[in-house]
């Protein structure tokens, strides 16, 4: 089987400065920043636009220099997949090196790193509707 | 101007058609037969697997100098470039040269617009027929 993978869920502009980069976006583009926020454990600054099904998300540090020139590269993306324990095994089963599926910081979801074998991409994969969502009514 | 999707994520590749197997036997991606090829001009092969409604586009150099070369020799593999689809091209591009970005002129429905411009991601706009 192969991962089944239905879409790009996210794209990754990593940045020393997540709040420039996404407001150049917004400005320069007419994109709408959705959301922000601070990702739990690392504490890193994220903000998200969504164009159709793929979110673009921008990642930074904790802390932003002020004086420091703002600089962002594209980094890599993140695919939706309808079964991440079955996609985590087929990968494996091919010599894949995958993290344990892990809860994501969207609501109900599982997220797994693939490290290697993605022609120098980052790369990871997401499943929705994995996990109960904390606070929704049964 | 409104901008509608993301239509490719272009990331360059040292050979193209090992990545097309593994993306293909690895992953489950197919290649779009009907699209790709050499781009002369560009000094570059390419090739596209759609996922979803976006595509993946693995860029090969295939000339020593231009900016695909250029990121190979620097960066050997990687996501390279984010194209985004807009409704009206002409419009975008004067939008963006208003707040000051350096954009290329459109060519057949594709420009580019500088790194420089988006704190160094490569950015391609494209209006679909």
């Amino acid at each position: 089987m192969a991962i089944g993978a239905t879409h790009i869920d996210h794209i990754v502009i990593s940045s020393n400065n997540s709040g420039a980069v996404a407001q150049t976006f917004a400005d320069n583009l007419g994109i709408e920043i959705k959301r922000k926020m601070i990702r739990p454990g690392t504490s890193a600054q994220l903000a998200f636009a969504k164009l159709q099904e793929v979110v673009l998300e921008f990642a930074g540090p904790p802390q932003v220099n002020p004086d420091e020139e703002v600089k962002a590269k594209l980094w890599g993306m993140v695919l939706a997949v309808e079964d991440i324990d079955a996609a985590v095994a087929d990968l494996r089963s091919k010599g894949y090196t995958v993290g344990d599926p892990t809860k994501a910081v969207q609501p109900g979801a599982k997220i797994a790193t693939v490290k290697g074998g993605t022609s120098g991409v980052p790369f990871a994969m997401i499943q929705y509707n994995a996990l109960p969502i904390e606070g929704a009514s049964a | 101007m409104r901008v509608k999707r993301i239509d490719h994520v272009g990331i360059v590749v040292k050979d193209l058609d090992a990545a097309l197997t593994t993306y293909a036997r690895n992953f489950g991606f197919a290649a779009d037969a009907s699209r790709g090829g050499d781009v002369a001009a560009l000094g570059i092969r390419n090739a596209f697997m759609p996922v979803g409604e976006s595509d993946l586009e693995f860029i090969q150099a295939v000339a020593d100098e231009g900016p695909v070369a250029q990121f190979a020799k620097e960066r050997g593999e990687g996501t390279f470039m984010l194209s985004i689809e807009v409704e009206d091209i002409d419009a975008a591009v004067e939008r963006l040269r208003g707040t000051g970005a350096r954009v290329g002129s459109p060519n057949n429905g594709v420009a580019f617009v500088s790194a420089k411009s988006a704190h160094g991601v490569n950015l391609q706009l494209v209006q679909r027929k």
